[in-house]
């Protein structure tokens, strides 16, 4: 017989009063977040706030999956002291998210880990694309921000949506602006909805222009690898 | 004040954790169930009332505590689920 898991003690219900305050939100909603193990692809200022979002918020673990060291420019963002440029940013950053949080368990990633969920702020396009289709063939839940100067976009990707590729961005941004929080924040809030409500919330992009956010259902793109899965072949016999 | 209510008592916390372990125990029973809720005087008696109508509750009595002369019970029975309620 299997048992939901242990209801939140007192500890941890004044650490996330506030958002267990939220009208839709409840226990079985923090419960669920606490249980996911994130991957956070890129850690540089622009996804800097994001990863405070999900440690504040409670993930369960969040691993950092970013080769790069801190920049003089990652440390005008909210993680990284000056003293930090120059240091491995998983360790950086691992370092500096776990001293927000005692119920949060923050690494470097491991390699070959299996998480439950992945946020992309990949410093590239190629990168991007790439780890946002190791989360599509894993099944899981991502998102993926597309930051450009002070706004930008993001994907959302449920199990079984259109595909990052089918509704990413096809021209080059802006340079980000480090401290810009907007769009990490809101990229957050989206792979957390994405995990609190499995199932209710479709795939969508959000393109955040001088502080609106406008959001739209996301597109297969005809012949798109993400709909072979969902699609019968011709001639297929009905399953 | 009702008989079969499960009983929560809440005296030793403060705001927000009295509405925040109110609305858990909501979410534990059904609808039409009732919960009464205990609370140490002040500002919570008028808080928790207030936020379980508002989230669609029927609060049905707040009254004195007998147990305690310094503490106030509430009996809420619980409404509908609001629309986007995560399960």
């Amino acid at each position: 017989m299997s048992r939901g898991p242990a209801p939140l003690d007192d500890a941890r219900l004044a650490r996330w009063a506030r958002q267990l305050l939220v009208p839709g939100f409840g226990e079985a909603a923090q419960q669920r977040v606490a249980a996911v193990t994130v991957r956070a692809v890129g850690a540089d200022a622009v996804a800097s706030p994001a990863l405070v979002y999900l440690v504040q918020a409670g993930v369960g673990r969040l691993w950092i999956d970013d080769p790069e060291t801190v920049s003089p420019a990652d440390a005008g963002g909210w993680l990284y002291p000056p003293a930090a440029v120059g240091t491995p940013r998983a360790d950086a950053a691992s370092a500096a998210l776990a001293r927000l949080s005692s119920y949060v368990e923050v690494a470097p990633y491991p390699m070959g880990g299996v998480p439950s969920a992945t946020l992309v702020a990949a410093p590239s396009a190629a990168q991007a694309l790439h780890a946002a289709e190791a989360a599509r063939r894993a099944g899981i839940p991502h998102v993926v921000l597309e930051a450009d100067a002070d706004g930008g976009a993001l994907v959302s990707v449920p199990p079984g949506a259109p595909c990052y590729a089918c509704a990413r961005s096809t021209g080059a941004g802006r340079p980000a602006v480090p401290g810009a929080a907007a769009l990490a924040a809101l990229a957050a809030q989206e792979l957390l909805l994405l995990v609190a409500s499995p199932g209710t919330v479709p795939g969508r992009r959000f393109d955040l222009v001088r502080g609106v956010a406008t959001a739209r259902p996301t597109a297969r793109l005809a012949g798109c690898a993400c709909g072979a899965a969902r699609e019968p072949a011709p001639g297929a016999p009905p399953g | 004040m009702s008989a079969g209510a499960a009983v929560v008592d809440l005296r030793r916390y403060a705001c927000p954790l009295t509405w925040v372990k109110t609305r858990i125990a909501l979410e534990r029973v059904g609808e039409g169930d009732r919960i009464e809720v205990w609370l140490a005087a002040g500002e919570a008696v008028e808080s928790v009332p207030r936020s379980a109508a508002h989230d669609g509750h029927r609060v049905l009595g707040v009254e004195p505590l007998r147990e305690d002369p310094a503490g106030f019970r509430v009996l809420i029975e619980k409404g509908a689920p609001a629309p986007g309620e995560l399960a």
